[in-house]
């Protein structure tokens, strides 16, 4: 418990339907260690996307706190409603998601979710360029570049820079989400049915790399429904009903 | 550092951008050149407003002027700020030429010419002033008429194709204006902008300069003349005696040669504001005056100020008691302005008003008390002193407001730009909200967002008003040559008619405060502009966003 990177404690959300509301998440609760690849599992709808958009800081629950490294992710649920609403600017908590979007979490999706103007390098320099100020970004510009080449040769796309995301295959794509995901060196990789787009031999491909990612100590929260994909992790949850369970 | 790098991708990208950048630079274009024209039509109406006056005008609005302008002008002489000071009379009457049956209102102006000189920029508005220096004058002349130097060899003569007809003798005038003439030959100055006169094709076939301006002409082959009694000289406004040309010359008429007689009816009045029998002098055409404004130049004659003032019975006079008609003392020459030069660095605002005070003071000085009647007390009470602006207010105000509102209007127009901006910016607000969604997944900030579309906006400013103020600036220098090639392709397309308006030509001189005032409303129009679309993109929740089909 005392080593656990995240935690979600009693994690409720609900969406206004106009006259009805979906309670989809309904106290959901997990830890997740340093290092650890966790899969959750869940049939369509079952709310496992909602769940990481939360754990990822991207989304705000009505109930319940995610601590990472054991600090408080959202504002006291009282405050939740103004600071939803807030500029960044006049809300510390706000601030805080936004630091950690870009230092501490990364994100893939299923739908890669890649900017159509830019090419590959373009792609993966953004991210560190949105953790870097206009003066400050000269000096950083070399090193960030060198980091993104890495990357983008470490997921095979070195020869696909200047490419644009209209022209890559969709396992290309996912791996270019990837290394963009990973460029600044997150402590949490989330991925969002990150093989949901992609044949199976893609698929296969792109598990392997978030293998490989996790032999060398990267943490990993992925959601999936394919319960193949899921078997690959450390550790699988299955989100039933709103809440989580293991195995 | 990732909002200047999508702002410039997304102007490069967003082609609909474009037309943003259009509407700025149209609009910032179109409200340069409207203050630019109108901006130099109030310069311009300044300046002209400025030649006839001085630095600072003493005046009291009294047809039957005031006293004591002598002795003031004696006192104030003495002042340090003061350079020159000289009195000057206004009255009505009608102007006709002497073998004319045209006849003419007149505003009729006294003045010592000279004096004038050093006062107000009176002599540049001159014309034969221009070509004869010096040969200008309210003094009693003769007409110059125009002849042959028959002791000089003889010059070719041509016909209008530039064949040699024969040898003649070469045109001249008498002495003092052919010396005057030769004087400016010899300094270069040429009459390049009047059509045509009789010898004008004679004396550039023999390669001389032009005789300028309209003279009578010798009968027969004669040597050069002055002709007539001795009459004063009379200055008339060049539209009264000149024809305006579509293209902005004036064309002196045949029929009103230099030197010819004019006729002057004027009605004199006492200091009491009863009108007297008219008086009706003749005298002689001695020059044409151009101010250029109209009001001014088809309505003023100016002659000698010791003359009109005697013809109004204006000048020194006993004062007779009306019912027992012995003299009962003398009653002071009067004047119907003053106006005073100063000296560089003087406040004319200030030293108008001591000016005023000084004179209003000299009523009750012990010096005068013996000259001035009641009536002439209370015409030196209304006496004023007023900056030039202030007594052309009634000219410059009106401009003035009109240029103000003109502005505004255009103004308001433009804001038309910062409409299309919000409406373009949010649409690709629209376009682009997964993106959005993208920028925040991986940390842009609220801020960030919107920052992206107020820098966005701003951008289409920058480079719509660079391109418009650009485009303004050269349409201002060049409008004058658009609106000639406009006229040659249709003459109905002329907007700027030169027999109508006071200019020659529409003011081209761009301003460097204007086009910094323009461009900076022009950016911060565009970029309030894309307030709204900012404020949309910077709110967007990032689920919601990614979720956005």
């Amino acid at each position: 418990m005392s080593d656990a990177l995240l935690i979600a404690d009693g994690v409720h959300k609900t969406y206004d339907m106009g006259r009805s509301q979906l309670h989809v998440l309904r106290g959901c609760s997990l830890h997740v260690a340093g290092g650890e690849f966790v899969a959750i599992m869940g049939k369509s709808g079952s709310g496992k996307s909602t769940l990481l958009h939360i754990l990822g800081a991207l989304d705000v629950p009505q109930q319940g706190q995610v601590l990472f490294e054991g600090r408080p992710v959202f504002a006291p649920p009282k405050q939740r409603h103004f600071y939803a609403h807030a500029l960044d600017v006049l809300s510390g908590y706000e601030r805080r998601r936004i630091a950690l979007r870009r230092r501490a979490f990364g994100f893939v999706f299923q739908f890669y979710h890649l900017l159509p103007e830019l090419n590959v390098l373009e792609n993966v320099l953004v991210a560190r360029m949105v953790g870097a100020s206009t003066c400050a970004w000269p000096a950083q510009r070399r090193p960030a570049r060198k980091d993104t080449l890495a990357i983008l040769e470490h997921v095979g796309l070195s020869d696909r820079l200047k490419h644009r995301p209209a022209e890559l295959s969709g396992g290309e794509r996912q791996r270019v989400a990837i290394a963009r995901a990973l460029v600044h060196k997150p402590r949490i990789l989330f991925a969002d049915e990150p093989t949901g787009n992609l044949d199976a031999v893609a698929g296969d491909e792109l598990m392997a790399l978030l293998k490989g990612l996790h032999a060398v100590g990267q943490t990993i929260v992925m959601v999936t429904h394919d319960p193949g994909i899921a078997a690959r992790a450390d550790r699988v949850l299955r989100l039933e009903a709103g809440v989580l369970r293991e195995g | 550092m990732y909002k200047l790098f999508l702002t410039l991708r997304y102007l490069r990208k967003r082609r609909i951008a474009y037309f943003a950048i259009a509407a700025v630079m149209l609009c910032t274009a179109m409200v340069l050149i409207v203050m630019s024209v109108m901006g130099g039509f109030l310069d311009q109406l300044k300046s002209k407003a400025r030649g006839l006056l001085g630095d600072i005008i003493i005046d009291n609005r009294s047809y039957s002027g005031f006293p004591l302008y002598e002795e003031f002008i004696a006192d104030i002489s003495a002042w340090p700020e003061v350079v020159k000071a000289t009195p000057v009379l206004y009255s009505y009457g009608l102007l006709r030429f002497y073998d004319s049956p045209q006849t003419n209102t007149v505003r009729v102006v006294g003045l010592r010419l000279e004096d004038a000189y050093h006062v107000n920029a009176f002599k540049s508005s001159l014309y034969y002033e221009r070509f004869y220096p010096g040969t200008t004058t309210l003094a009693e002349q003769q007409q110059p008429l125009l002849g042959f130097d028959l002791r000089s060899p003889p010059i070719d003569w041509r016909d209008e194709r530039g064949e040699v007809m024969g040898q003649g003798p070469r045109p001249a005038l008498p002495p003092p204006y052919q010396e005057a003439l030769e004087q400016s030959w010899a300094a270069g100055v040429r009459d390049t902008e009047s059509p045509e006169t009789e010898y004008t094709t004679t004396m550039q076939a023999a390669n001389l300069p032009p005789i300028a301006g309209i003279y009578g002409v010798v009968p027969g082959v004669g040597e050069p003349a002055l002709m007539g009694e001795e009459q004063p000289g009379l200055i008339i406004g060049r539209d009264i005696l000149a024809k305006r040309l579509p293209d902005g010359r004036y064309q002196r008429l045949w029929q009103y040669p230099r030197g010819c007689l004019v006729s002057l009816t004027l009605l004199p009045a006492s200091e009491a504001g009863t009108l007297d029998t008219p008086v009706k002098p003749l005298l002689r055409y001695a020059d044409d005056s151009r101010t250029g404004i109209y009001e001014i130049d088809s309505q003023h004659v100016y002659c000698d100020f010791d003359l009109l003032q005697k013809l109004l019975h204006m000048d020194t006079a006993e004062r007779v008691d009306p019912e027992t008609g012995t003299v009962i003392g003398t009653a002071p020459a009067r004047c119907s302005q003053i106006q005073i030069k100063i000296r560089e660095g003087a406040n004319p605002r200030e030293l108008a008003r001591r000016l005023e005070r000084h004179y209003h003071g000299l009523a009750s000085d012990p010096r005068f008390q013996d000259q001035l009647s009641l009536n002439d007390i209370q015409l030196i009470h209304f006496i004023e002193g007023m900056t030039w602006e202030q007594s052309q207010a009634h000219i410059i105000a009106p401009v003035e407001k009109e240029r103000q509102l003109v502005t505004i209007l255009f103004g308001i127009i433009s804001l038309v730009a910062a409409v299309l901006v919000l409406c373009i910016l949010y649409m690709i607000v629209l376009q682009k909200t997964r993106d959005i969604g993208i920028i925040k997944a991986i940390g842009g900030s609220s801020a960030g967002v919107a920052l992206i579309f107020i820098t966005y906006g701003a951008a289409c400013g920058v480079v719509g008003s660079a391109v418009g103020s650009l485009l303004g600036y050269y349409f201002v220098i060049y409008i004058n040559d658009i609106q000639d090639w406009l006229t040659s392709l249709n003459p109905a397309w002329q907007v700027w008619d030169r027999s109508v308006y006071s200019f020659d030509a529409i003011p081209n001189t761009v301003r460097t405060g204007d086009i910094v005032a323009v461009v900076v409303a022009a950016i911060l129009t565009s970029t309030l502009g894309s307030l709204a679309a900012a404020w949309r993109a910077g709110r967007m929740e990032p689920v919601e966003a990614l979720r956005y089909e």
